[in-house]
């Protein structure tokens, strides 16, 4: 029997980008917390997982990603529309106290919510986990290719989307 | 190698997950009441070895043949015994005196009828 994993450890160490994530993924608070939840109950419960894992966060944003696309399937088809929903705006980044920037930050999070979810999926995890392309494979499970060439479309449509904003604050 | 602009939306740092969130998944997270499994857990090889005691004695009762037992138990009546019983019935019978007239002391099997003459002298005797 595996050893049981320190919970509060794993929380500590990866919540806070398994949130930022999930958020982005999800696009709904609620959601992101049940998601994170079912994602630590799952890790207290059956230790195992963990045995032999060499990559703790790649392997927590792997779950969190199942774990998500799962709700987004049993929950699609029936009370929400997630395509509408990741539309909606939302506090995805942290607030700026230059006005410029806040603005910036509150356009970024809505062209992050017109990108199909697996573009999206890739996009923050180069951007905000720093993940090489094979690693971004690893965890959403796609070929090399499929993750470079999504981050790609969602990168030009981000930057087709935001350019003038950019382009006035540079 | 990234661009200006991939730098540029790299520096946005995300919104950080509200602090109360913590408690919440972590009382979630608990393990489940205990179970019979952790009932059991102290010492695992102790249970084992009394299942497995149990096992042994199971298949031993069921493998060793009854016949030894049974014929130990059986002991034939022999004329001396039963001349015994016979007696005993008959002096009982007397005892007790005739009822309400109609009840007859219940007839005796007939006695086992000797096979020799020794036997006979032996029952007499």
């Amino acid at each position: 029997m595996a050893s049981a994993p320190n919970i509060e450890r794993l929380y500590d160490d990866h919540a806070p980008a398994l949130f930022a994530f999930l958020l982005n993924l999800l696009r709904n608070e609620a959601d992101t917390q049940d998601v994170m939840q079912e994602l630590f109950i799952k890790l207290a419960r059956r230790p195992a997982l963990l045995k032999d894992v060499r990559d703790e966060r790649g392997f927590l944003l792997r779950l969190g990603h199942n774990l998500a696309i799962d709700l987004i399937r049993r929950r699609g088809t029936r009370d929400r529309n997630y395509d509408q929903l990741a539309r909606e705006p939302m506090a995805l980044f942290a607030k700026s106290p230059d006005p410029d920037e806040q603005t910036f930050r509150e356009k970024l999070a809505e062209a992050l919510g017109e990108l199909p979810a697996d573009q999206r999926a890739v996009v923050h995890l180069k951007l905000w986990e720093k993940l090489t392309f094979e690693a971004i494979a690893e965890t959403l499970e796609i070929p090399l290719n499929t993750a470079a060439s999504r981050y790609r479309y969602g990168l030009d449509k981000l930057r087709g989307r935001l350019r003038p904003i950019y382009d006035e604050i540079q | 190698m990234n661009s200006e602009f991939e730098n540029y939306l790299q520096r946005q740092p995300m919104r950080e997950i509200p602090p109360h969130w913590r408690a919440r998944i972590m009382a979630a997270a608990q393990p489940p009441p205990a179970q019979w499994r952790e009932w059991l857990w102290p010492c695992p090889q102790a249970w084992a070895a009394l299942g497995a005691a149990w096992v042994v004695i199971f298949v031993l009762h069921f493998t060793t043949p009854d016949e030894p037992r049974l014929a130990g138990n059986f002991q034939p009546l022999t004329p001396q015994s039963f001349a015994i019983l016979q007696e005993q019935t008959m002096m009982m019978a007397q005892l007790l005196g005739p009822n309400d007239g109609d009840e007859q002391p219940a007839a005796l099997p007939a006695a086992p009828k000797p096979r020799s003459e020794m036997a006979r002298r032996q029952l007499i005797g």
